[in-house]
């Protein structure tokens, strides 16, 4: 018995010893092309494991699979090709070019996905497209590139925020940013300004790093991030190393940037005559306007014969510059691979006083402990400094300084600002004070990847965020604060976060002919922001600039607050047949934001695909080379909001030194997340040999449950409370259409279209109309509409401003009768601030060593209101300067036109109405390069392995018949409501910018 | 074996991922208190009482706002708007719109003030003294009765003297609000109903309040409670309650008149004048009287002042050793009053030189002399400004004399309607000298009717 168990036993063990350690090989060989040149860089890949190489500059590679493990080569531009292990200890490959981008492998939420099987709606942008543009913002590097993303840039200060909106606005009062996430881990994204002008909070990272960004768009996508993926989730991917030789790469760019446009404004002739009409039609005389005129110029000569006629935007206005330098290195062994980078920028602004200096440091390492163990660590620290300028509403702005008038000179003639300006003379702010913001940003996350069994890995990430900013700002005696003999106000933010996730991802084939491919995990995540100030007064010296040298500390606080998030999701992936498709998620949210009645929330998803040119109908089809259908349905959330909006609170004050207490919020516990569900139907093709393939998407999203700050009456004690109240619908259509238009060995064409359209509705507000200003949230209308009195030119017989009335008839028409008193008029809405079509169309050209490449942007379907036009464009109402155009008003009865008679004091049409209001559609040259590469033949003679001369421009060219700066610059005050949107005043037009820059790799 | 240590792994990776971390759920806000904490003790009453006067004493009211309406809409040709703003513009125009941001902070303010007075009165019972409930429910109710009568004041057609006064007012809220449950959107009640309101208030505050506040002398006491209601019988046109409260507080209060002109003005603290300031520190307050009425030099906005002091005014003064006529300072050519220079001043409320004026005017039109004969309180007045002393007075003399004295603090339009002036063409009851209900309050309670004149 004895021996026969012992067999028994052996047998066992070793049938379980066969199961536990499969049999192990080594595999070489060596990767070529159709020609039979090396390719190096070719991932090779086990099969439904993330053990992988890559091909050396030989295309030379080693790998170690089991007996049954099938290998999968794949590279960028050449077709996929898998091939199994048997017992052969070489594999020679041949890989055949397939420039299709289906190929491609995506990052999604926790994971990655080929395009091939995917059954969401994501859109790749990738590192070429990215990098080499010399902007200090990487979202401003994606403008036109994916369909039914709009991205703008708030106005031209360097540091200003930048808006992505994936498939139209969805909320109306909690964020309408998507969530950033950098590999894996979700990004801080806090506007900590302290004076209402925006910083974009993403300003710290650097271009040059990204390897990849997905924008994951429909809720199938999105809705792994569950309670914040309402509006899209855009993932990172920062660069990491391969095995291979190491290789070096320097890149190095100066550029020249202007201001994109400029207004015309009246010069001193015309001001004196439209000023000296206005004054008369006013039943002032003459004299009172040359007495006038006298008082705020330093001599008479001055404004009667032009001898001072300035241009105030010649001093708001500088030139621009852009320095830039990047240096990183990438290589590894077969076991640990690095990537190390470091980079400066330079940016000074085209508006006067402002600039930004950037220092950035990355080090991504991964190491594989064995073979079953991987460890990284992807870490990066940056450095931002930024000389900022005051908000659009203050005098001490440039741009405000076009209200100027043209015969007040801007500097004495000691040099010193002329301080006998109608407005604060901004040039002050040089000469006397400084608003400096300093940030520092910390990412790292460290992960361990374990390899169970070869089906089964468990992966978790430990990541840190950490957003450090300190403002300090002064402004001296010369300054508004003369008053108080200087004033000096410092602020420190630190905002951390940690996030922890833990998931399992699991691979297995279901009997021959289907793939399964689950994630089950966690992620926790908590975020604690602490920020100080303090302020002071009464300095004796200018020289003396911080607080510690004022008289008086008038100001100073100290605050905490943090949020958490606890999550579990899983998903699941079927390929059945590799041509059937089904994909299912499901997250579980719960969050300190929200009240206790209603903490947790559910958000399931589902897609699904049909490769219909894998069946044999379309196999062998010579149109199509792929056909696929999708759709997919999900449910995400928003839970953007502040802290603790569900409460009702009662906050500190004081009253003459004496503690006091106020209250500050009404609340609601019952509070939960917005809801957004929506689906999506699309069609993947590619046609003659994928030469044209592209994309077509319909999609429709329903937000319930708004978060709003709906208005209640005040005499309640407060103005507002956050509720759930309302829906809001996005439906739209996207068509991305590729084409290689040429692909021959010298010259490659290929271009790459992307349009979308997006129709916007509050589809119902149970509380009414929400009016902030000039925008409405009205059921029917879209989100933020303009909605004003409908201004209609000057009455031909006497010059008084006309509005349409638009009160409404027993009979539901309009009453579209004139009227010059603007009480009788009633408002209507008479524009979007949101565009209803965007496209995009890039197009790149290789021609042996020189390459081409350009980007055209375009929105059309918004109007921007210029809330400044009611000082700008005033029929001369008050001393400051007139836009050009009121030129063309009226003087004499018969006389047509839209400008009011002038009138000083007269009010002549300057209330809020549609003659501040113009659409803003546009087409831009966004960026166009030009670059030169030097033959390899020469270079590596120099022991350089490329040398690219390059030529960009940013903004080059604008086409739109919008008349203020441009139609990119808006309000920044105003940047971050979701409601007062597309209104300008005093905003700074972005740069245009060239640039010559030169790479090298070694 | 392998295989176990794997299961093993599996189970106690499993059990890692999913162990939930539920109570990191439960935060609390660290700048804030619930509603609990907050009226659940008489301390934190007492916080919310100082929290009263803060928000009264906003510069969105009381603190200078409500002032350039008053002085602006009955403006004719004393002052000229040389500001950029455009919600005063439309006030010395005439042509307010509903849209104007600062009437809607007028009204927004002053139902904070309601709200929270609301509140406090019904937690009285938090107070373990009853001398101490007395005292807070007094000084709340002063702080709501000021808020409601300027309500009325600007909100509502003037109030007739000859009684009557069913014409719209303002929603008198009574209920605190501090949860969502609580919300209700009320109408509008009549004029006669709201100083009714006012006067009760008033009333009670008379009746709780000491002579002097034990906390600190700058918080309400009786005399302020008696001499604003001095002031609302005056504006209601009832004249003989109105000689006797302000003859009460001339009588017993403590306060005098200051040895000059000059010194009931630009204080730190509360002079010997002062009934009643709204106090503001370099730290706590923002002092809009001089904002708008001071040049850039002493803490307004611009070169000049915003609101400028033209000639016309300056015909009220018949002699020019009168203190008050000099009582100016220039600004690029320009006159500004210096009333308002000091950045950092106390903001007077009610001061005993109104009290004088009051009682000299009441004993004028009753033919009587209760306190002191009508020509003496004048002299008073004009010996403390260097003016020479009178003989006898006209009612027109004693008219001028309060635009002498209390010039640019606010009394313009109140004035000119009680006395039915009317101002720039307009009668003293038009519609264009009434605000108008904020768009804002029209727009998110549809239970109000909006003023007539006003339309979109």
């Amino acid at each position: 018995m004895k021996p026969k168990l012992h067999g028994i036993l052996t047998l066992i063990i070793a049938f379980v010893v066969q199961i536990g350690f499969a049999q192990q090989q080594t595999v070489t060989g060596t990767v070529t092309d159709e020609n039979g040149l090396p390719l190096p860089g070719v991932n090779i890949i086990i099969k439904g494991t993330s053990t992988g190489v890559q091909t050396d500059f030989d295309g030379y590679y080693l790998i170690e699979p089991s007996q049954g493990d099938i290998l999968v080569f794949s590279f960028i531009g050449y077709s996929r090709t898998e091939i199994p292990v048997a017992n052969q200890n070489t594999i020679d490959v041949t890989l055949n070019t397939d420039a299709s981008v289906l190929d491609e492998v995506l990052v999604v939420g926790y994971g990655t996905s080929s395009r091939r099987t995917l059954t969401d709606n994501i859109a790749s942008i990738s590192a070429d497209e990215i990098n080499e543009v010399p902007v200090p913002s990487l979202q401003s590097a994606l403008v036109g590139k994916a369909a039914g993303v709009q991205i703008t840039q708030v106005n031209g200060k360097v540091e200003s925020g930048i808006k992505i909106r994936v498939r139209g606005v969805s909320t109306i009062s909690s964020s309408q940013d998507p969530l950033y996430v950098i590999d894996g881990i979700p990004l801080i994204n806090s506007d900590e300004n302290i004076n209402d002008s925006p910083i974009n909070p993403l300003i710290s990272l650097n271009p040059n790093d990204i390897a990849s960004i997905e924008i994951l768009k429909d809720a199938s996508s999105a809705a792994i991030y569950g309670a914040r993926g309402s509006n899209g989730v855009v993932l990172i991917t920062t660069k990491r190393g391969k095995s291979g030789a190491t290789k070096i790469s320097l890149n190095t760019s100066y550029g020249w940037s202007e201001e994109t446009n400029r207004r015309d404004f009246l010069n001193t002739e015309e001001y004196v005559e439209l000023f000296t009409e206005a004054y008369l039609n006013a039943g002032f005389t003459q004299e009172d306007a040359f007495a006038d005129f006298n008082s705020f110029a330093e001599n008479e000569v001055d404004w009667r014969e032009g001898s001072v006629d300035t241009d105030w935007q010649d001093f708001a206005f500088v030139d621009g510059s852009v320095s830039d330098l990047n240096l990183n290195a990438s290589g590894g062994s077969e076991k640990t691979q690095f990537f190390l980078s470091l980079g400066y920028n330079n940016t000074v602004g085209i508006i006067r006083g402002n600039d930004l200096e950037r220092y950035n440091f990355r080090s991504n390492v991964d190491h594989q402990v064995s073979e079953k163990f991987k460890l990284g660590v992807t870490s990066s620290i940056a450095k931002t400094q930024i000389n900022r300028l005051a908000n659009d509403n203050s005098f001490a702005t440039p741009l405000q300084s076009i209200a100027q008038i043209p015969f007040t000179r801007p500097y004495l003639d000691n040099g010193l600002p002329n301080p006998n300006t109608l407005y604060y003379n901004f040039l002050n702010q040089e000469v006397n004070a400084e608003n400096k913001t300093s940030i520092w940003r910390l990412n790292a996350n460290v992960f361990a990847e374990y390899q169970i069994i070869p089906s089964l890995s468990f992966r978790s990430e430990l990541g840190y965020d950490l957003n450090v900013q300190t403002a300090e700002t002064f402004d001296g005696r010369l300054t508004e604060s003369q008053s108080v003999g200087g004033f000096a106000e410092t602020q420190s933010v630190q905002n951390e976060k940690y996030v922890i996730n833990n998931y399992f991802t699991y691979y297995t084939l279901l009997g021959e002919n289907t793939n399964l491919e689950a994630t089950a995990g966690m992620s926790f995540e908590d975020d604690k922001r602490k920020a100080q100030f303090v302020q002071g007064q009464g300095f004796p010296s200018d020289d003396l600039r911080t607080v510690n040298s004022a008289a008086e500390i008038v100001g100073g606080g100290s605050s905490r607050t943090a949020f958490t998030f606890i999550s579990y999701f899983a998903r699941t992936n079927l390929t059945i047949l590799d041509k059937y498709l089904l994909k299912g998620s499901i997250r579980y949210d719960g969050s300190s934001r929200f009240g206790v009645d209603e903490q947790y929330g559910f958000f399931p998803a589902f897609s699904g695909g049909w490769i219909v040119s894998e069946e044999d109908f379309l196999m062998d089809s010579e149109t199509f080379s792929l056909l696929k259908l999708r759709a997919s349905w999900g449910v995400t959330g928003n839970a953007d909001i502040g802290n603790f909006a569900s409460r009702s609170l009662f906050g500190g004050a004081s009253y003459n030194g004496r503690p006091a207490l106020n209250p500050s919020q009404l609340g609601d516990s019952s509070l939960k997340w917005e809801n957004t569900i929506q689906y999506d139907i699309g069609v993947d093709f590619g046609l003659l040999k994928n030469r044209i393939s592209g994309s077509f998407d319909y999609y429709n999203k329903t937000t319930n449950d708004l978060l709003l700050n709906e208005p209640i009456p005040s005499t309640s004690g407060f103005t507002n409370i956050t509720r759930n109240v309302g829906e809001i619908q996005n439906t739209g259509l996207e068509l991305v259409i590729d084409t290689k238009n040429i692909v021959s060995d010298d010259l490659k064409w290929s271009s790459s279209f992307n349009i979308a359209y997006n129709d916007n509705e509050v589809t119902n507000l149970p509380g009414g109309d929400i009016i902030s200003a000039q925008n409405i949230v009205q059921e029917g209308e879209v989100l933020g509409s303009l909605f004003m009195v409908e201004f209609a030119g000057a009455d031909p017989e006497n010059g008084d401003a006309l509005f349409v009335r638009n009160t409404l008839n027993d009979d539901g028409s309009r009453d579209r009768s004139l009227t010059n008193n603007f009480n009788e008029a009633t408002r209507v809405v008479l524009g979007s601030p949101f565009p209803d079509i965007i496209a995009g169309f890039t197009n790149n050209l290789y021609y042996k060593n020189v390459d081409f490449s350009f980007t055209f942007q375009g929105q059309w379907g918004s109007s921007i209101y210029n809330t400044g036009g009611r000082f700008q464009s005033a029929s001369a109402d008050y001393f400051d300067n007139q836009s050009s155009d009121q030129l063309d008003r009226w003087q004499e009865p018969g006389d047509i036109t839209d400008v009011p008679e002038a009138r000083l004091f007269g009010a002549n049409g300057t209330q809020s109405s549609s003659r501040y209001l113009q659409e803003s559609d546009f087409i831009r040259l966004r960026n166009i390069t030009l670059g030169y590469s030097l033959p390899s033949s020469f270079t590596k003679k120099i022991n350089i392995d490329r040398l690219r001369i390059y030529f960009t421009a940013i903004n080059l060219l604008t086409f739109t018949d919008y008349d203020g700066f441009d139609p990119e610059s808006t309000y920044d005050v105003d940047a971050n409501s979701n409601i007062n949107v597309g209104n300008a005043f005093y905003s700074a037009p972005p740069a245009k910018t060239m640039t010559v820059g030169v790479n090298f790799e070694f | 074996m392998k295989s176990i240590k794997t299961y093993n792994l599996v189970i106690i990776l499993l059990a890692f991922t999913f162990t939930g971390c539920d109570d990191n759920l439960d935060l609390e806000p660290e700048q804030s208190l619930t509603p609990e904490a907050a009226l659940g003790s008489a301390n934190n009453i007492r916080n919310l009482l100082v929290g009263t006067y803060d928000l009264a004493g906003q510069n969105e009211i009381f603190a200078g706002s409500y002032n350039l309406a008053s002085e602006l809409i009955a403006n004719t040709e004393e002052l000229a708007w040389r500001g950029t703003y455009q919600g005063p513009a439309e006030f010395n125009r005439k042509e307010i719109t509903t849209g104007n941001g600062f009437v809607a902070d007028y009204w927004i303010t002053s139902y904070a003030v309601s709200n929270q007075v609301n509140l406090i009165l019904e937690n009285l019972e938090k107070f373990e003294e009853e001398e101490e409930a007395a005292r807070v429910q007094g000084e709340a109710k002063f702080l709501r009765a000021a808020v409601y009568f300027d309500l009325l004041r600007f909100f509502a057609l003037p109030y007739k003297a000859e009684g009557g006064n069913s014409q719209m007012g303002v929603p008198i809220v009574t209920m605190g609000v501090s949860d969502a449950s609580q919300i209700v959107f009320p109408p509008r009640n009549t004029v006669e109903e709201g100083y009714d309101f006012v006067i009760q208030d008033l009333k009670d505050a008379i009746a709780n309040l000491p002579e002097s506040n034990p906390i600190a002398s700058f918080y309400a006491n009786k005399f302020a409670a008696k001499a604003l209601l001095a002031r609302v019988y005056f504006q209601q046109g009832n004249y003989p309650r109105a000689l006797e409260a302000s003859n009460f507080v001339i009588e017993n209060s403590p306060f005098s008149l200051t040895e000059d002109f000059a010194g009931a003005f630009n204080n730190d603290g509360d002079s010997t004048e002062d009934i009643f300031a709204w106090q503001i520190t370099t730290q706590d307050g923002l002092n809009d009287m001089n904002e708008y009425w001071a040049t850039r030099e002493f803490g307004g906005r611009s070169l000049t002042g915003d609101v400028t002091i033209e000639a016309p005014y300056f015909e009220v003064f018949n002699d020019e050793e009168d203190d008050r006529s000099s009582f100016f300072y220039e600004g690029n050519g320009t006159l500004s009053t210096t009333k308002w220079q000091n950045q950092f001043a106390i903001i007077p409320f009610l001061r005993l030189a109104e009290m004088h004026l009051i009682r000299a005017e009441s004993n004028f039109r009753l033919d009587s002399s209760l306190g002191a004969a009508p020509v003496d309180d004048i002299n008073t007045l004009r010996e403390r400004a260097g003016a020479p002393i009178l003989s006898s007075v006209t009612l027109i003399e004693i008219l001028e004399e309060r635009k002498r004295e209390l010039a640019f603090e606010g009394f313009a339009l109140h004035d000119a309607k009680r006395l039915k002036q009317s101002i720039d063409g307009l009668a003293f009851d038009a519609n264009s000298l009434v605000l108008p209900i904020p768009q804002r309050e029209m727009d998110a309670n549809t239970n109000l009717e909006q003023n007539p004149g006003y339309t979109n």
